[in-house]
């Protein structure tokens, strides 16, 4: 066939061919329509066929651009399929064409290139049949175009570019984008910039005819936001089961992925802490043994001997490494019934076990206390709690100041007790780290533990923690308010 | 020095000797001296304190384990026991519930060095039981102080 068309074609060129050879092929094939289009795409033979399809005439069409037939937004994507052609070779595929009165109708089209002199393609031998749109097929579209609707998960669909082609009201909640806003327009703006690469190799699996299962990323919402999704992307076929584009269907993870990172934090922080547990207990037994050794060797001595000062200053470097263990090892430890507690007693018990620090730091304290009714609480996490930010403001002031604490009742809901500092305050890259387990801004000499434990001893009273610091030099300092329900 | 090899458990503990006291005085409040028993699996620790204690006017053995701790109470009914809470076998609160169950009038203090206590203090807490608890290291004078009721 394809060498009688060759012949023909060096005969009478084109002309030759619809004299011929066509009429006959459209009798054959008399529901089809039978078009042959030159290297230019303008139309040479339009059968009767075609006119009863399309509504225009041969005369209207044969020497006019076959275009005027295709959607706008098809045709690149024509031009595309026709260039592609090898001569000889059939294509096949469903597409949607323009009638005279305006209507799209769905056709499936065969395409096959004509051979030329020196090989160059001649002109496409086109043969399209309208897919009925019958009442069945547009029952079915519409349930299945409101099932896509009221579906809970983002559904969206582009074509092989990454076009968007459809996105329901789900896509719409979860991304904020509105269809209008996204039809036409590439799906990579949704998807974050260093995930641009994935979405090029999604493209490459799906052109390959592949499914992706539950696949878990990130995406962009119009507000800016980060959103963790699950996708599970299948490719789009045609009637002929060429893949066409791809259908996507995401799932919001967010919550699930940040329960994760809580429980993979918790777990971190149990673990942490059970090793710090052992770590105090393998440091604590070997320094019980030593303190009763150096007090054996001093019961050992008379008051006159000159090992006597020794032995005690010993034991008063014990006691520091002791404190220091506890301080920074001891966090772990047993909370203690709750008991009723009036923050004020509580606060001058704290400030009590670090005056010879205070005054040593010439730091003047000021205190406010107004609370009536007290909380249940373990008295041992709130000395913990209050301990960790009195200490962080004594550091906070090596030269002197004021540290002021004031407790008051927040309408029958809880206390609030503000600790303030008038030290150099805390710098603003430093503030969202400053609740972070081993974050320290005292160098060598912070451990990184006290305002994270507050803060994991306060959440878990139900209570809150928070932290506000100035720097400028005229009005620096730092206040952390705790805030601890009545009603647990 | 101190030579801790003089104070292993066979050694340090006489129950003649502590029995005959219980005859003699009949109750503990006549007794001369109190009698403390402690224990640790650290021997270095249990030694040392029983040491410390002999010289500073106590009665004092020790034991290195729950189980024989237990059986030293029993037979002897000691004024205090100074315990450690994490030992294997039995820990310090399960040694303290039991020594309560037979010697209601034995004070039990223990001591820990803070590994993993939590929970062995709330399964008594929630048998009923509560103790004092001082954490390692301990000044020896905090507990002597303690002791004597000072």
């Amino acid at each position: 066939m394809t060498c009688k068309i060759r012949t023909e074609l060096l005969q009478d060129g084109l002309l030759g061919l619809e004299r011929h050879l066509l009429p006959a092929v459209s009798r054959l094939y008399g529901q089809d329509a039978l078009i042959v289009t030159d290297a230019d795409a303008n139309v040479v033979y339009w059968s009767r066929s075609a006119t009863r399809i399309f509504g225009y005439s041969a005369e209207e069409m044969v020497g006019n651009p076959l275009s005027r037939t295709i959607p706008v937004e098809l045709q690149a994507k024509e031009e595309k399929m026709v260039n592609s052609l090898v001569p000889g070779a059939l294509k096949r595929y469903e597409t949607q064409r323009v009638c005279r009165d305006g209507r799209r109708i769905a056709v499936r089209a065969s395409i096959c290139a004509l051979g030329g002199l020196a090989d160059e393609p001649a002109g496409v031998l086109r043969s399209e049949r309208e897919i009925p749109a019958g009442p069945d097929a547009s029952v079915t579209a519409s349930h299945l175009a409101a099932i896509v609707e009221s579906s809970n998960d983002a559904i969206v669909s582009s074509d092989l570019d990454g076009i968007v082609t459809s996105w329901n009201k789900a896509a719409q909640r979860l991304f904020g984008y509105a269809p209008e806003e996204m039809i036409g327009r590439s799906i990579l703006s949704i998807v974050p910039e260093d995930l641009h690469s994935e979405e090029r190799e999604i493209l490459r699996k799906i052109r390959a005819g592949k499914r992706i299962d539950h696949y878990e990323t990130r995406r962009i919402g119009k507000d800016g936001t980060v959103v963790e999704v699950a996708l599970t992307i299948s490719p789009i076929r045609d009637r002929f089961g060429n893949v066409v584009g791809s259908s996507k269907i995401g799932r919001d993870i967010s919550e699930r992925k940040e329960m994760e990172r809580r429980l993979i934090e918790s777990e971190k922080i149990a673990a942490t802490a059970r090793m710090a547990a052992n770590i105090a207990h393998e440091i604590n037994n070997p320094l019980d043994s030593v303190m009763n050794l150096i007090y054996l060797a001093r019961l050992n001595l008379t008051a006159s001997s000159k090992a006597r000062p020794c032995l005690l200053a010993a034991e008063g470097e014990l006691e520091r490494v002791s404190h220091l263990a506890r301080q920074a090892l001891g966090y772990y430890r047993d909370p203690g019934a709750a008991v009723e507690i009036h923050l004020g007693t509580l606060l001058e018990e704290v400030l009590s076990v670090y005056r010879s620090k205070l005054l040593a730091a010439n730091i003047a304290v000021d205190c406010a206390f107004d609370q009536r009714r007290p909380i249940k609480a373990s008295e041992d996490e709130l000395m913990q709690v209050f301990s960790a930010l009195v200490v962080n403001a004594i550091d906070a002031m090596p030269a002197g100041g004021v540290l002021t604490i004031e407790t008051r009742e927040l309408a029958e809901q809880g206390v609030e007790i503000l600790v303030s500092d008038r030290g150099t305050g805390i710098s603003t890259e430093n503030l969202p780290k400053i609740f972070e387990p081993f974050f320290t801004t005292k160098g060598h000499l912070g451990t990184g533990i006290g305002l994270w434990v507050a803060h994991q001893l306060v959440e878990k009273r139900g209570g809150r923690i928070a932290i506000d610091s100035r720097t400028e030099p005229t009005c620096s300092g730092t206040t952390v308010s705790v805030f601890l329900p009545f009603q647990r | 020095m101190f030579n801790s090899q003089q104070l292993t458990l066979a050694d340090s503990f006489s129950p003649h000797r502590i029995h005959t006291r219980h005859k003699q005085n009949g109750s503990k409040s006549k007794r001369r001296k109190p009698l403390v028993l402690v224990v640790d699996d650290e021997r270095l620790i249990a030694d040392t304190m029983t040491e410390i204690l002999r010289r500073c006017g106590f009665h004092a053995v020790c034991a290195y384990e729950g189980k024989s701790a237990l059986e030293l109470a029993r037979h002897n009914a000691p004024d205090f026991v100074l315990t450690d809470v994490v030992m294997p076998v039995m820990n310090g609160v399960e040694l303290a519930i039991e020594i309560r169950k037979v010697l209601p009038d034995t004070e039990v203090i223990l001591l820990s060095g803070q590994a993993g206590i939590s929970d062995i203090l709330s399964n008594g807490r929630e048998k009923g039981y509560s103790f004092e608890l001082f954490a390692k290291p301990v000044h020896p004078e905090k507990l002597l102080k303690r002791l004597k009721g000072e």
